[in-house]
């Protein structure tokens, strides 16, 4: 199974007890695998009941990149937050375990 | 040909590495120099500071900073913008001011801006019956943390670092303006430009050159997917904003430095900390990420043109921080053969130690180090042996006490524990300040400008 890891690069971080993932297609050939692949149903499914709140995706053509944020999921923000990472930097790196869906 | 402005990125968190920006300064001439040293709850921590010492509350790196860039500012007639006032930038001016003095810079003009710390203000606000729902939770109940409020900040604009240039200042100390302020602070002060809305597309594309450069490396390779491509990261060259006055800009870095400028640095940092990129919410405006263009140029040079966006919101962004309680902390480690085992055993003896204590809490965390500490829920299970695991607990409490029971626990592991279970030095509990983001109205804040003369 080809991950996600193939075909884009990323970058995350806090506001809040928000987590944006940003998503950059390493090529713009790749961009459309890249929107098929990275679904709010699929960034859901992945963290579990680590987000607690919605995702919402933002396409982002004009750079082939999408904006991921991830609602109530940085366990109360960086201050009140359980977790080690507590700005979410190595969650952008979590969403590269999806699978690359082609349609 | 028209008017091109240069900006280095000189910090991008309390923190970050001096030599980068010393070598921005010695090695190109730059015509600002923008410092970022606060996070969001930054303005606490130093709001906590000064409430034991009311000269205190800036944060503390800015005088060495500026004990080495001052003399070299000076030289290169290059100007320093920062936020490094945190909750007392009148106080750090006058520090900067007697540096100055001491350096032998006279004449040296530093303003201090003010008006972002609105703590005193916090019933006042709460009596103009304006809405406090808290942006990331949906809770309206403000009066519950009204008592245990230790800080508020409102995320403010150019407009006091634009008034402090006109004035001839050299070097401008705010509290809590936005980041990228102190690049479009410049901006519009060059260019001079106001407020309004024929001019929200330049604004907008100042906000999003700011957005690409206040992170300083972050625009350079740092952080990166692509870090193992990135050539001597130890000596990482720090940003360059060439904004132009036609509303385009090239980034760029210091010449013979570490790291890269490319496509990939642009957009990762383009994509980085933001929310709808159709909106970018800023006091100076709204950006829209989703129609500019990225073009390479070769040799550390990127082009960013098409930027754009609307006017400033009439709102600003309030963080308010609250006393929220602790939390304990341990962490075990495990070795080979069969760690994961162990440490899952040892995580139910744990919870039986907190249960014999009587521990008190409102949230209990556990992670598995070296499986499933970084991404949770999305992490495989190993399907080898591993050489070692970590056993890692968090727990939220009401109060010290009940979070020093934690330690307490972990440590009677030290021997209650499986066979090889090592520990470095136990974690002290750590007290939690709470953060409650809300909308308030623009006009509640009002920026002032003082200057003091080296």
């Amino acid at each position: 199974m080809q991950t996600l890891d193939t075909i884009a690069y990323v970058r995350s971080g806090d506001k809040g007890d928000v987590v944006s993932i940003g998503v950059i297609a390493k090529s713009p050939d790749l961009y459309p695998k890249l929107v098929n692949s990275v679904t709010e149903d699929s960034v859901k499914e992945l963290f579990g009941d680590w987000v607690k709140g919605g995702v919402a995706i933002y396409p982002m053509e004009n750079i082939h990149s999408l904006a991921v944020i991830m609602r109530r999921a940085l366990g109360g923000g960086a201050t009140r937050t359980l977790r080690l990472d507590q700005t979410g930097k190595a969650m952008g790196n979590g969403i590269l375990r999806l699978p690359v869906k082609t349609n | 040909m028209g008017k091109t402005i240069r900006l280095g990125a000189g910090s991008g968190f309390w923190g970050d590495a001096l030599d980068p920006a010393i070598e921005l300064l010695e090695k190109e001439n730059i015509d600002y120099l923008s410092m970022d040293y606060l996070a969001e709850l930054t303005m606490a921590l130093l709001q906590r500071l000064q409430s034991r010492n009311p000269e205190a509350g800036y944060v503390p790196d800015l005088v060495a900073h500026m004990r080495a860039l001052l003399p070299l500012a000076r030289e290169k007639e290059t100007k320093i913008i920062c936020n490094g006032g945190g909750t007392n930038p009148e106080g750090a001016a006058k520090v900067i001011r007697n540096l100055a003095q001491e350096l032998g810079l006279g004449g040296l003009r530093v303003a201090a801006v003010r008006g972002d710390n609105i703590l005193d203000q916090v019933d006042e606000l709460v009596a103009t019956g304006c809405d406090l729902t808290n942006m990331d939770t949906g809770d309206s109940d403000f009066l519950a943390i009204r008592e245990r409020v230790v800080a508020a900040s409102v995320y403010t604009g150019a407009e006091g670092i634009i008034e402090a240039l006109a004035k001839g200042a050299d070097v401008v100390i705010a509290g809590r303006v936005s980041d990228n302020a102190l690049y479009v602070g410049p901006v519009m002060h060059e260019l001079g430009l106001d407020f309004t809305e024929t001019n929200a597309d330049i604004i907008a594309s100042a906000i999003t050159v700011g957005h690409i450069v206040e992170c300083a490396a972050g625009a350079t390779g740092g952080m990166s997917s692509r870090f193992d491509e990135m050539p001597d990261m130890g000596r990482v060259g720090f940003p360059i904003a060439e904004f132009h006055e036609d509303g385009t800009a090239i980034i760029t870095k210091v010449e013979g430095s570490g790291g890269a400028v490319d496509q990939f640095t642009v957009k990762e940092h383009l994509v980085y900390e933001i929310g709808d990129p159709n909106e970018y919410l800023m006091p100076d405006g709204v950006a829209d990420f989703t129609r500019l263009s990225i073009e390479e140029l070769g040799e550390d040079r990127v082009r960013v043109s098409d930027m754009g966006g609307r006017g400033r919101p009439e709102t600003l962004k309030l963080v308010v921080g609250y006393e929220d309680g602790w939390i304990g902390e341990g962490m075990l480690f495990f070795p080979w053969p069969h760690a994961l085992q162990r440490a899952e055993k040892a995580r139910g003896t744990l919870l039986t130690r907190f249960d014999r204590l009587g521990l008190k809490y409102d949230a209990l965390h556990f992670d598995y180090v070296g499986v499933n500490m970084l991404h949770g829920p999305a992490s495989p299970m190993p399907e080898y042996d591993p050489a070692e695991i970590g056993l890692r607990v968090a727990v939220h409490t009401r109060t010290r006490d009940e979070a020093e029971k934690v330690r307490r626990a972990c440590a009677q592991l030290w021997i209650m524990g499986p066979g090889g279970t090592s520990f470095g030095t136990p974690m002290k509990p750590r007290p939690v300040v709470g953060s409650w983001p809300t909308l308030i109205p623009r006009d509640f804040v009002k920026q002032t400008v003082e200057i003091l003369e080296a």
